[in-house]
């Protein structure tokens, strides 16, 4: 919905493409607040599962979520290529999402991005609203909203 | 100027007027001929009528010129002070409080009239009076006070002010000079002043001022201030708009031919001798002026140190001081943690001495700023009062409230937060927890319940208790409603502790009243007080006996943003629990725990207090093997005891609290998290939700 109305603004929209597993997952750079190595998580008893815990990003606490755990795929495996992914989302705040590996930058226009309807409910295609073609690769894009939303998990 | 720079004051002053109106009224209504209380309602409504007046809010100025005529009446023994007295002029507190509101919100009074009302309180003292309407009006204006002199014909002009008046001057308009005379009691003197210029402004200009523009502004005048006026207008329609503002006692004004200014100059410029003599009645009156103006200002300064002693701050801004020394204390824990790693120095000695003469400074100022933010409940409780009485009225049950502790303080944003919770907490007491009258006589109890609110400090917390000497809660029916809402099972009904189902109150969605009125019970029960309660980082508790009455127990921190700890570690994780909290630390051999109800517990100094493995609580891995002692930290929550089973203490630290986000569920056990130090993140432990 609210990639839509950017859209309507501009033709392209930048995507920060990284890869979870052997896939390619794109997210729209303008919740991005920046991309930063792993560090040490505090972990925090009874939160949900996919929360990894929290980190101190330069005096601010900020969640970490295991996107891996929450689209029920295997748990991370921390290596140097491991990022934590910020996120700032209004009226919700500032959240971390680990990622395997972030690979670059791209831009798509509207004719590049296959709208994706919502199917399943624990699909994990719930997180994603399209699928973004470059070149001859799929990213699938991920719907930020959808990612970081909590009512239906709790 | 401009009126709406005293806006902020006129709010403030009013709410206090209203307040203390408030107050007054309820003494009048236990004593009614206490001369003392009438003569203070008197006073405030007479104040709150004049600024009213002076702000230009002339519905509320006519609402509180009606109250005070009948106050007036009241004071010379006109009339008795009767019940329907007294709700007349609640009624008339309210529609003042609304207007206040109003006013908060858009700088204007609004358009009601509160007609009803006023013709209430007027047929009130016709009826009294049987239509003897009091010739004796207790307003003070138009009065004209002897002495008046028309100081305008005195004033002496500057070469700049004769241009001006030269310039402005044509055939067609005149100089009109202007002397006005303040009542000695107005309270905004500069406000009027504006009020009268801008009243004057509509006509013609303004082009001469006695005292100078400036320092009528800043009220550096007595009583009178003098104009010259240019203006096409006649006068006699000119001065019946200065008479408008209200508590001005006279107005002198007459027009003046610009000949005696050129003759003065004339004068000035021709004979050395009669100038002297002109200027010298001209100097004299403006020296008489100044002497007047000189005491004035003399008694200001005087008077000053008392009055700038407390500064308005807006909150905000003292946020923003709490987050700079929170920031501080943080870059200080820092630097402390990293004198601690490369310490054993010994040419470190002095810079050991320096962090630790920081850590006394970043304290100390920690506590400075807290204190600045503290402010006592006062202003959040004493419209209870009030609020129960009516209450009272509309469910027909007699009952007092009983308050102690009202000067208790509380960090700024807790106080303003509170005040709907406790509010809710009384209603509950007054609706659901006191009896009728008939049955608390059947019950051998007075027939005027009683409710209390008593407010203390203990430790880091401030205790507020709600309590009442009514019915108590009848656990059975708790228990029973619960059953049936689907809230718990029977079979958890069966092991549940009296205590456990008189917390289920708190439960959401769950009103205990068996008829809905519009007191309470409108579906947002105690579970909205307990969430507010919890969101400023307190609790609430409640105990009770049936028949006997029952008892709230709010507790809140003292502060918000930087605490006390003590830092502990379970494996490899680092905890923090607030020192406030804490009653001593203990090391208990393993073989010293017994079980009570299957629960491992402790015999310590006559108390048996219960142990909470953190470890199991936390989700942590348990130990392979047992130590042979325990390190259990004692803490405390009211007259309860828990003992938190530790790995090691690290030690005592400020810290400062930051929220774990909107992300991670609510955690009971998690209060929040800070930033140590090296920069790691601990979690600070939620002693109350643990015990």
């Amino acid at each position: 919905m609210e990639n839509e109305v950017l859209v309507s603004e501009k033709d392209t929209k930048q995507y920060i493409v990284v890869k979870i597993g052997s896939e390619q997952y794109g997210f729209d750079i303008n919740y991005i607040d920046n991309i930063v190595r792993m560090q040490r998580i505090t972990r925090v008893p009874k939160a949900q599962r996919y929360f990894k815990g929290i980190i101190n990003l330069r005096g601010e606490i900020v969640a970490v979520m295991s996107i891996r755990l929450k689209m029920e795929l295997e748990d991370d495996e921390f290596s140097d290529a491991s990022r934590i992914i910020i996120l700032k989302i209004q009226d919700l705040g500032t959240v971390g999402i680990i990622v395997d590996e972030v690979k670059e930058i791209v831009e798509l226009g509207t004719d590049d991005i296959e709208r994706q309807s919502k199917q399943d409910k624990n699909d994990k295609n719930t997180f994603i609203s399209g699928i973004g073609k470059h070149g001859d690769e799929l990213i699938s894009l991920f719907d930020i909203y959808a990612v970081v939303d909590e009512s239906e998990n709790i | 100027m401009d009126v709406s720079q005293y806006l902020e004051i006129f709010i403030d002053e009013t709410s206090e007027h209203l307040q203390s109106l408030s107050d007054c009224i309820m003494s009048l209504e236990k004593e009614p001929d206490n001369k003392d209380t009438i003569n203070e309602v008197f006073r405030a409504a007479h104040s709150l009528k004049g600024m009213a007046g002076t702000m230009g809010f002339k519905r509320m100025q006519h609402l509180t010129h009606d109250m005070e005529d009948v106050f007036q009446e009241v004071r010379s023994d006109k009339i008795v002070v009767n019940s329907k007295m007294i709700d007349i002029l609640f009624k008339c507190l309210d529609a003042l409080d609304k207007y206040l509101e109003t006013i908060k919100e858009t700088s204007d009074e609004g358009t009601e009239d509160n007609q009803a009302i006023i013709k209430e309180l007027n047929d009130f003292i016709a009826q009294s009076e049987g239509q003897e309407v009091s010739t004796e009006k207790p307003s003070v204006s138009s009065e004209p006070e002897t002495g008046a002199e028309k100081k305008f014909l005195k004033i002496d002009l500057t070469n700049e002010e004769k241009e001006a008046i030269r310039n402005t001057k044509d055939d067609e308009n005149h100089i009109y000079g202007f002397t006005v005379y303040i009542h000695p009691e107005c309270l905004l003197k500069a406000a009027r002043a504006f009020l009268v210029f801008q009243a004057v402004e509509d006509f013609g200009e303004v082009v001469v001022y006695r005292p100078n523009p400036h320092d009528i502004e800043d009220e550096k005048f007595e009583l009178d201030f003098s104009f010259f006026l240019i203006a096409s207008e006649q006068l006699d329609k000119i001065i019946p708009a200065v008479k408008a503002v209200s508590e001005i006692t006279s107005v002198l004004a007459e027009e003046i031919q610009p000949e005696r200014f050129e003759q003065k100059e004339e004068k000035e410029e021709k004979e050395e001798q009669p100038k002297q003599e002109t200027t010298e009645s001209a100097v004299t009156p403006q020296a008489e002026l100044q002497q007047k103006a000189q005491p004035a200002a003399v008694k200001k300064t005087a008077k000053k140190p008392v009055t700038s002693r407390t500064v308005r701050v807006d909150i905000e801004k003292l946020d923003a001081l709490m987050n700079q020394v929170s920031e501080l204390i943080i870059a200080k824990n820092g630097l402390a943690s990293i004198s601690m790693t490369e310490g054993g120095n010994f040419e470190n000695q002095a810079f050991h001495e320096q962090i630790e003469y920081l850590e006394r400074i970043t304290t100390n100022l920690h506590e400075s700023v807290m204190q600045v933010r503290m402010v006592p409940i006062e202003s959040v409780v004493n419209k209870y009062p009030r609020m129960i009485r009516d209450l009272s009225r509309k469910l027909d049950k007699k009952m007092e409230l009983f308050m102690s502790g009202e000067d208790t303080e509380l960090d700024r944003t807790v106080v303003d937060q509170i005040g709907d919770p406790l509010q809710h907490l009384l209603r509950n007491s007054a609706d659901h927890g006191l009896e009728s009258a008939e049955v608390r006589k059947e019950r051998g109890k007075p027939e005027t319940g009683a409710i209390y609110l008593n407010a203390f400090q203990e430790g880091n917390n401030v205790i507020i208790e709600v309590s009442d000497d009514g019915n108590g809660i009848d656990t059975e029916k708790v228990k029973e409603k619960a059953i049936q809402r689907g809230v718990i099972t029977p079979e958890q009904a069966e092991i549940m502790d009296q205590k456990e189902i008189v917390n289920l109150l708190f439960m959401p969605s769950f009103s205990m009243a068996k008829k809905i009125t519009d007191i309470s019970g409108r579906g947002v029960g105690l579970d909205v007080v307990r969430s507010n309660i919890e969101a400023l980082g307190g609790d609430v508790e409640v105990s009770s006996r049936l028949g006997a009455g029952s008892k709230f127990t709010v507790r809140l921190p003292l502060t918000l943003a930087i605490i006390q700890v003590l830092m502990v570690e379970i494996r490899n994780e680092k905890y923090a629990v607030a020192l406030g909290s804490i009653q001593n630390i203990e090391d208990i051999p393993v073989n010293e725990i017994r079980y009570v109800e299957a629960k491992e517990v402790i015999h310590l100094r006559g108390l048996v207090i219960p142990i909470i493995r953190m470890d199991k609580i936390l989700d942590i891995e348990p130990l392979e093997e047992e130590p042979e002692n325990l390190t259990v930290v004692i803490v405390k929550k009211g007259d309860k005891y828990a003992g938190l089973v530790v790995d090691s203490l690290i030690g005592q630290q400020e810290i400062v609290i930051k929220s774990l986000g909107k992300f991670i569920r609510n955690n009971k056990v998690i209060s929040g998290a800070t930033i140590l130090g090296d920069g790691e993140v601990a979690l600070i432990l939620d002693v109350n939700a643990l015990i």
